[in-house]
Parts: structure tokens; C-alpha cells; sequence
């Protein structure tokens, strides 16, 4: 069971976090999670298979994380989907070099089928 | 040689002689009778016995029947001379009447007698031979040939007297030249000249003024052919008393005979009728004139029998009837104007009593028109006093009664006028001044206007002006107008005046008569500017107030004005802002565009609408919506704008607050909404893998209405977007029709009722936003689905035409009524009506597919029949690729 694929959530909401959880577990994930998105800059820490990392976080956008991860040479290779309550903002999340974009509320199998097919094919 | 006759044979010859021979002796005064001869004694009825020795007066006494030829002493004289001179005497003719045998009377008888001396040697007369010759028929017959001379000249005398005295003119002409072998007095003055110019000389030489008149063959023919003529007022032309006359005359030529039938000239009997004939060419004219002054005044004439009621007219009589010739008497009373007939009916009544008819009424021609006639007449009444007849004429007063109609509304305007319209006499008292002017003046009464001079209606030093220059004004330019002071004549209250005064000049003599004056009371004027000053005094202080600006532009989109608020917003001059100065306080970013927009509207008289930010003094940035309404003036013409412009800053802050709320609020609540959306899925998930199938289906039922709630808070972002400008869209090649098709099955999940038909066309590649207009079908749909409870199908058709991809949703549903097809698209609209409640939603759906498809470069439009569906379309263009 060592395949089993870790997902990290990053959301300031701590609602969201725990529904993600709850079906990404329920799914069969290894789900680890942060309220704070600042931590994430200096992330060091082993590396999940995905990361799913909201764009407007209390005091810190999501893109600009996700620039940063893409940036530094030990995270430039982690799958970043970013997500959003705003549709409007897609564009610029592909800008910031994120692999994918899921707008909130968001249908589960969409998420389901974004992570499958990203954690598949890195 | 000699030769002695025998005496006795002598004898024989004196007895024998056929000549009565008496031989008497010169015994003075017997007279003795010596011998007679048988002849003698015949002649005498006597015998020889009876005679010889007796004294011969005592044989031949005096006849006792001519008492008064004195034969006896005749021929005593006669013997006398014989024996005194010795020579023979003769008695001529005597008479001497002889007796008649057997009878006392006596014959008469003429005598032609010798007495014849017979001498001695010695010369002496012893006696003498008494020789009567018988001439009674001589006598007689010489006598009554005397006697017929005589009466022929008598005759003659008495022809010639009446010729000469004949009031006629009567001339004789001889030959062919017309010699005046006679004239009398009347023709010789006819002719003005006198007989003795006259006689013997060619008439037409005499009267050279005649002469080519036509008189010389008239005369030529009668001599010529002896055919008498007769000439009637015709004219010749004389030179009488001086003068050259024409005078008329009526005269016969009638061929002169001579005693053997030949003609020989022409006799003239000739009337001068001049005066006749000038009193009938008088008469004639003057009926002339009349006719033609009856004719020229219009006037017909009439003559009706009252007995027998027929009336004899004249044709303008029918004419101003309208008739085009007379008809009888019924026909023009049916003319009459219905309201006219009682005055007609009375006037007659009355003519009967006073003896003169006088009426005017209407009569109606064929073509309707209306003429106005006066009726005149005079009766004529009989021995018995009674009316049989009524003569007179009428006249079309048409145009009188219409000058007087116009006459009655000039007076009646005047009257009327509420400005004084006066006339002045040179003498400066007023002939007249109307109510108007009266009243304004302080005129108790029309008698008081011709009692005071028009000196009293002024101030002294407001008079002056009057006399010194408004008069000499009048008089010499003919007119003055200028404001003058009058003084009213009860209250004394001076007050200004409009004058405008002319001066009127008699129309024949062009001299000036009076003074004509049209006055107005300037004090409701000055009233109402002032009035007028303090409006718009307190309109200015309104405008300078407001919190508006406002402004106004010529028709050439020139500023003429802006307000005090605009000044004080911009801290501009009012100068700086005219013509197209205020578009410098307009923030730099919106000038370009206001003011385009502003030339735009006014090229196209459009009502201006535009929002743009300005620039205050105080440096702050403002938000102003300007409006400007187009203005004409009264001839139809553009005459420019008057506009306002309102400080929106508040409100658009305000807006900006609701969109950025409404924006945070919808994201806010999408965080939960995904949580419950994730719990709700995952728990049925988990339920389901229980086999708890009716509680998944209850979650599955949860996750339906997030879906709804999500679609709510998506419109509420979106129209926020749009009204902010925030819509944004991703567009991209893709092809329609499996994109609908796609579409139709999600939505066809959503509903157990209706069956989505599909009715496609092929359509290739859109260009555009794939989500977005996926979004304007399923509101489409789901429209058709939510407003069609009672129909079971839906049809979606999609066509390609002309360069656009058309889509069309077509429902069998409640409709829409006409009115309101076109407000659907519009923001909140929700079908009214009863149903209204029962049907949810925002009224966004429409609104924001009308936008993206607007955005999209399509339009969107629904057809629609109450009670039986809608269809509603869109059309999009083709873009051949994602630059074009």
C-alpha cells in the first residue's frame, strides 16, 4: 500500500479542509492539510503527490504560492491545482504555472478525475 | 291818167258792200243821216225809211241797257275828229246794244267803227261815212280770253303765294345741274341763305357743304327716271348764321313735268326735323344712359299687377336673382331665403298702406351662394283708390351688406380692442376714442371725449412732448411712435403709454384731417417685466442653488450657458465655459468620449446622454451623469440643448459598494456552499456503499438543490460583473451543434415532463466563450421548461444562415404578451401577471444571456403568442478564426 498517493490541501477555510478531507480519505488518499498558506513558501517537508491550493487565502494569494512552488527547484515538479470560488480567474491561475484549475463548488468527480488524471500522468 | 268813175256804179258798191256803211252829214249835233247801205241796215235791224233825213242819236239813242259805256258822247267825240282833222277815226269795241225785233230787250253788241271824211274840192268835209263792223265775237271772244288770263293769272298769283308762304320748304331745281329755278322762304332759311343767293344758280354751288352727301343721286335718279322719293331724318349739313350746322330733314323730290310729260328738274319739298330728332336722339340717349346707368348700378327693374299678380321684369332683375333670363314672378319668390320671406311678406303689406315698398332680404342662387338684394317699388293706385299696381327696381347689395359686415367687424373690433384707438380733430379735441380707451383714460362718457381737449389728458411738462414733438411729427412724417406719460382724468394717476399715432389726410385733397391713435397701457407690460426680472431672478438663484448644474448649447452645440454650480464644481469662469470650453474640466480619460458623444447626439438631434467623470477644483475626481433634451423653436427648427448634470459620485460609490458586496458576499457563500456540496456528495457516496440507497438518493436530492443555490449566487456575480464591466470570456473554436446536443442531455435530466426535440441544421464552428454560451441555452431551456407546466415537448433548432449560427428554444408555454416582448431581456424582469408567484427566480436569467450574447457580437429575440409558447433565439456570428 505504499502507492497510496498523498494530496495536501491548502485552505484557509477550515470547512473546506475538512470536506476535502473527508472525501479525499473516503476516496483512498493520504490527505495532509494547512490553513495557512504562507507555510507552504518554505516547504521542505516531503512532497505530496498534488497539491491543492486555494487562491484567496487570508493575507496570501494562492497564485503566488504556486509561482513561488513552481519556481523553487524542489517543488517545481509538484502538480499544483489551483482553485477558486471565482470561474473568472482561470486564465491567470494557468499563468501562475498551475496544472490545472477547479472552480468552487466544484462537482466531486470533477475533482476526483483532475487528481486521477494529474497524479497519473507526473 | 285818170279815170272819172261813173257815180251811179260807185253807188252800187255802197249798196252792195258786205261792210254796214251810213253816210251822216256835219249838222253838228243833229247829224243827219244821208244814206245807208243794205249791209248797214242789217246789221241794225232797221230800214231805210226808219233812218234816211233823220238825226242819228235820234234813231240810235243811248241803250237803255248800258247805262255805263257812254257809246253816245264816244261817238259824237269820234265824229268830231273826223270833221275837225279831216281824217278818219275809229272807234274800237264799243258797245252798242241793238234791239231785238218784236221785243223790248236788246242785243249786245261790239263795234268797231271808222269814221271816214269825205271832202270837196276845196277840201272842205261835207259829209263822212259812218262805217260800223260788227266785232261782238271778236269782242266777246277777246273778252273772255282777257277774262281766262286774267283768272289763270289770278291763279298763278295765288299758287305762287302759297308757295312762297308754305311753312314747308319747297324748291324747284332745273336741269342737271339743279339750278334753283325757284325756292321759297322756309327752304331758302333752311339752307341759311337767302333767295337771291339762291336763284338761278346750281343748288350744290349755293350749299357746297351738301354736296357728296348722297343727295346729288338721290336727285340725279328722280329727274332721270321720274321715281318721286321720300327721305326721313336724314342729316345735311348747312352753314347757317355763320355756323356749320347738321340738320335733319325729312323732304320728297319729286320729278318737275313739263307741259309735254318731259322732266325738266326736281321738286324739292323738305321739313327741317333737327330738333325732333335731336329730342328723339336725346330721348334715345338719355334712355340710354339710364339703361346703362340701371345696368352699371346693377339695377333690375320690375312692374307687377296686383291684380293679376304677374310681374314683368327685367333680365338684371332675373340676373341678380340668379337667373340667367326672366322667369315668372313664383320662381324668384322660391329663391328667397326661408328666414326673408316673413320681411318680404310685411314689406308688401305695408306698401299697400304707405304707397312705397321697401325691402332687403336674401336670395339663394343654384350654386348655393348667398346675395343680398334691396327691393324698391312705388304703388300705383286706381280711381277707386286701390293699389293695382307696384313699379320699382332692385339693386344686389351683396357687396354693401359685405363692406357693411366688414365695416360692423372693424367697429365691432375697435370696440373690442383693449388698446385706445382714438382720432384726434386738428383742432386737439378727440372725435373719437373706443371703450378701451375711454376706460383707460378715466372718459365717464362718449360726450365727454368731444369736451375735453386732449391737453388735459397730460402733465403739463408730460405735454410738452405732445405739442413739441409728436404732433410736428405726425404732421410732417406722417406718423410717431414712442412711449409717451398720460394722465387719468378721474384718479389723476399718471402712467406710461405705447403710443403709435399717424396722421390721416383726406383722400381727395391729400390734406391732413386728424390724427389717428393706437395707445397701449404699459403699466401690465412693466408689470409683467418686472415680474419677468423677478422670475428670473429667483430662477437664477433656483439654478445657482441646485445641486445640478445645468447648461444650455446653441444648435451648433456651442455652450450659451452654464449655471453657478457648475462653476462652483469646476472653479471656472463662466466665459471659459461657452462654446466648447467645459469640456476642459472633464477628467482627461472621458473628454474624447463625452465629447464625441455629445457631437454625435446633437448631429443626430438625439437626446444626449452621457456619464463621465469631472475634475473639481478641489482636485477631487466626480462622477456626472449629463443629459441634455433637444430644443426647437417654434417655426419646428433645432435650436440646441438644454441640459443638467448630475453628481452621480455618491451613487456610483454606492454602486460600486452593492457590486463589490454582492461580490464578496457570493464568494463568501460559495466557500460553505462547496463544503456542504463536498459532505452531501461524500455522504451519499458513503451511504451508497452501505446500500443505504434511499438515504444517498436524499443526499442526491441535497446536492440538486446546492447545484440551484450555486446557479443563484453565479447570477448574482454575473450581473454584478456586467454592470461593472467584469464579464469576462474565454473564447475558444469549438463546434455548436455537440455542444447543444451535450447540453440537452444534462437538461433533459432535469426534467420528467418535457421532451427535449432536437431539430438541428448544420452549423460547423463557433468562435466564442463555449461555457458562456452553454449558460445562455440551459437558461434558455430551463425558461421553456419553467413556463411551458402544461406542454410536454420543447424544441431546440440550430441553423446556419448568412453568417450566423442561430439558435432557437421554441416552448409551448403561456407566452408573453406583446407589450412585454421587449422588457424580458431586461434586468429583474419577471412574468407578471396572477401566475406571477408561483414562478421563481431573480429575473437575472435573460438579462445576463442577452449580455453575453451582446458581448459575443449576437443578438437575442423571442417571438411569441400568448397562451400558445414562446421561442426565443440567438444568433452568433461565425468567425473563421479565433483573430478574425
Amino acid at each position: 500500500m505504499g502507492d497510496v498517493k498523498k494530496i495536501m490541501i491548502a485552505d484557509d477555510d477550515p470547512g473546506i479542509v475538512d470536506s476535502m478531507s473527508l472525501i479525499l480519505e473516503f476516496e483512498g488518499y493520504e490527505v495532509s492539510s494547512t490553513l495557512n498558506g504562507a507555510t507552504l513558501l518554505n516547504f521542505d517537508q516531503e512532497l505530496p503527490d498534488i497539491l491543492l491550493l486555494d487562491i484567496w487565502m487570508s493575507g496570501i494569494d494562492g497564485r503566488d504560492i504556486c509561482k513561488h512552488l513552481k519556481q523553487r527547484e524542489h517543488t517545481s515538479q509538484l502538480p499544483i491545482v489551483l482553485i477558486s470560488a471565482s470561474k473568472d480567474i482561470e486564465r491567470s491561475a494557468i499563468e501562475a504555472g498551475a496544472d490545472d484549475f477547479l472552480a468552487k463548488p466544484f462537482e466531486l468527480e470533477e475533482l476526483l478525475f483532475k487528481i486521477k488524471t494529474l497524479i497519473d500522468f507526473s | 291818167m285818170e279815170i272819172k268813175l261813173p257815180g251811179a256804179g260807185y253807188k252800187d258798191i255802197f249798196y252792195n258792200s258786205q261792210s254796214p256803211m251810213l253816210i251822216i252829214g256835219t249838222d253838228a249835233p243833229v247829224y243827219t243821216m244821208l244814206d245807208v247801205n243794205n249791209a248797214y241796215l242789217s246789221a241794225t235791224n232797221t230800214s231805210l225809211e226808219d233812218l234816211i233825213g233823220k238825226p242819228v242819236f235820234g234813231v240810235f239813242p243811248a241803250n237803255p241797257t248800258d247805262a255805263v259805256s257812254k257809246n253816245i258822247e264816244r261817238t259824237i267825240h269820234s265824229f268830231e275828229q273826223a270833221i275837225h282833222t279831216k281824217t278818219a277815226h275809229t272807234m274800237s269795241n264799243y258797245r252798242y246794244d241793238i234791239p231785238i225785233p218784236g221785243t223790248n230787250d236788246f242785243e249786245e253788241r261790239y263795234w268797231t267803227t271808222s269814221n271816214t271824211p269825205v271832202l270837196d274840192d276845196d277840201g272842205n268835209v261835207i259829209y263822212f261815212i259812218h262805217s260800223p263792223s260788227n266785232v261782238t265775237e271778236l269782242y266777246k271772244l277777246n273778252h273772255r280770253e282777257k277774262a281766262g288770263v286774267e283768272a289763270l293769272k289770278k291763279q298763278q298769283y295765288q299758287l305762287y303765294s302759297t308757295f312762297m308762304q308754305a311753312p314747308v320748304g319747297i324748291g324747284i331745281f332745273k336741269g342737271p345741274d339743279y339750278i334753283v329755278d325757284l325756292i321759297n322762304p322756309p327752304l331758302c332759311e333752311l339752307y341759311g341763305k337767302t333767295a337771291d343767293e339762291m336763284m338761278g344758280k346750281p343748288v350744290f354751288e349755293v350749299l357746297p357743304h351738301v354736296k357728296g352727301m348722297g343727295f346729288e343721286s338721290l336727285l340725279d335718279n328722280v329727274r332721270l327716271t321720274g321715281e318721286s322719293f321720300r327721305g326721313n331724318e336724314l342729316a345735311a349739313k348747312f352753314m347757317r348764321n355763320g355756323k356749320l350746322e347738321t340738320a335733319f330733314l325729312n323732304f320728297v323730290y319729286e320729278p318737275f313735268r313739263e307741259t309735254d310729260g318731259s322732266i325738266s328738274g326736281v321738286i324739292a319739298v323738305a321739313t327741317e326735323v333737327t330738333e325732333l330728332v335731336n329730342a328723339k336722339n336725346q330721348i334715345a340717349e338719355s334712355e340710354a344712359r339710364a339703361r346703362l346707368a340701371v345696368d352699371a348700378v346693377g339695377l333690375g327693374t320690375f312692374d307687377l299687377d296686383l291684380f293679376s299678380g304677374e310681374m314683368i321684369t327685367s333680365k338684371q332683375f332675373a340676373n341678380i336673382f340668379g337667373f340667367e333670363d326672366v322667369v315668372p314672378r313664383s320662381e324668384y319668390v322660391a329663391v328667397f331665403h326661408h328666414d326673408d320671406l316673413n320681411i318680404r311678406l310685411l314689406a308688401h303689406e305695408d306698401a299697400i298702406i304707405t304707397g312705397r315698398l321697401l325691402y332687403e332680404a336674401r336670395v339663394i342662387w343654384k350654386d348655393n351662394s348667398i346675395h343680398w338684394v334691396r327691393i324698391e317699388g312705388k304703388v300705383l293706385y286706381n280711381a277707386e283708390e286701390k293699389a293695382y299696381r307696384i313699379l320699382g327696381i332692385l339693386l344686389d347689395i351683396t357687396e354693401q351688406r359685405n363692406a357693411k359686415e366688414e365695416q360692423r367687424k372693424l367697429i365691432s373690433l375697435v370696440d373690442n380692442s383693449v388698446d385706445l384707438m382714438s382720432i384726434l380733430n386738428l383742432n386737439g379735441i378727440n372725435a373719437y376714442i373706443n371703450e378701451a380707451g375711454r376706460n383707460l383714460l378715466g372718459f365717464e362718457n362718449e360726450e365727454q371725449v368731444s369736451q375735453i381737449p386732449v391737453s388735459q389728458l397730460h402733465n403739463p411738462e408730460d405735454f410738452i412732448l405732445v405739442e413739441k414733438e409728436v404732433i410736428p411729427s405726425v404732421m410732417e412724417k406722417g406718423k410717431w411712435a414712442g412711449t409717451m406719460m398720460v394722465r387719468h382724468l378721474q384718479s389723476g394717476e399718471v402712467f406710461p403709454v405705447f403710443n403709435n399715432c399717424f396722421r390721416i389726410d383726406d383722400p381727395v385733397s391729400g390734406a391732413p384731417i386728424a390724427v389717428g391713435a393706437v395707445m397701449r397701457d404699459m403699466r401690465p407690460e412693466l408689470a409683467a417685466k418686472q415680474a419677468l426680472a423677478d422670475s428670473e431672478l429667483l430662477l437664477r438663484k433656483i439654478t445657482s442653488a441646485t445641486p445640478t448644474a445645468l447648461w444650455m448649447s446653441d444648435e451648433w452645440g456651442d455652450f450659451t450657458y452654464v449655471n453657478q454650480t457648475w462653476l462652483d464644481w469646476t472653479g471656472t469662469s463662466y466665459e471659459q465655459n461657452l462654446g466648447s470650453g467645459w469640456v476642459e474640466k472633464i477628467h482627461a480619460e472621458d473628454q474624447e468620449k463625452t465629447a464625441q458623444k455629445f457631437m454625435n447626439d446633437l448631429a443626430a438631434r438625439h437626446l444626449y446622454e452621457a456619464e463621465f467623470r469631472l475634475d473639481h477644483v478641489d482636485g477631487s475626481v466626480h462622477w456626472c451623469i449629463a443629459s441634455g433634451q433637444p430644443q426647437y423653436k417654434n417655426d419646428g427648427s433645432f435650436s440646441g440643448y438644454i441640459g443638467a448634470c448630475v453628481d452621480i459620485t455618491e451613487q456610483k460609490h454606492l454602486q460600486q459598494q452593492k457590486d463589490d458586496f454582492i461580490g464578496i458576499a457570493s464568494h463568501e457563500l460559495k466557500t460553505p456552499v462547496t463544503s456542504i456540496k463536498g459532505y452531501a456528495q461524500v455522504l451519499e457516496k458513503m451511504l451508497l456503499k452501505k446500500g443505504d440507497v434511499k438515504e444517498a438518493m436524499m443526499m442526491n436530492r441535497m446536492d440538486g438543490q446546492i447545484k440551484r443555490l450555486t446557479s443563484l449566487i453565479g447570477d448574482l456575480l454575473d450581473v454584478t460583473k456586467i454592470s461593472s464591466g467584469k464579464l469576462q470570456f474565454n473564447d475558444t473554436e469549438f463546434d455548436f451543434n455537440p455542444m447543444v446536443r451535450e447540453l440537452m442531455e444534462d437538461m433533459q435530466r432535469t426534467t420528467e415532463r418535457h421532451t427535449l426535440i432536437e431539430n438541428f441544421s448544420t452549423t460547423g464552428m463557433v468562435y466564442g466563450d463555449r461555457e458562456r454560451i452553454a449558460q445562455v441555452i440551459a437558461n434558455l431551456i430551463s425558461n421553456a421548461i419553467k413556463y411551458s407546466p402544461s406542454a410536454d415537448t420543447i424544441i431546440i433548432h440550430t441553423a446556419l444562415k448568412e453568417g450566423e449560427v442561430t439558435l432557437c428554444v421554441e416552448d409551448h408555454g403561456i407566452g408573453i404578451p406583446k407589450d412585454k416582448l421587449e422588457k424580458v431581456f431586461e434586468q429583474f424582469y419577471r412574468v407578471s401577471g396572477d401566475m406571477q408567484h408561483t414562478f421563481p427566480g431573480l429575473g437575472l436569467g435573460l438579462y445576463i444571456s442577452s449580455e453575453i450574447i451582446k458581448r459575443e457580437g449576437g443578438r437575442i429575440w423571442v417571438t411569441s403568442n400568448e397562451g400558445k409558447g414562446s421561442t426565443f433565439c440567438f444568433a452568433l456570428p461565425v468567425k473563421n478564426s479565433k483573430y478574425g
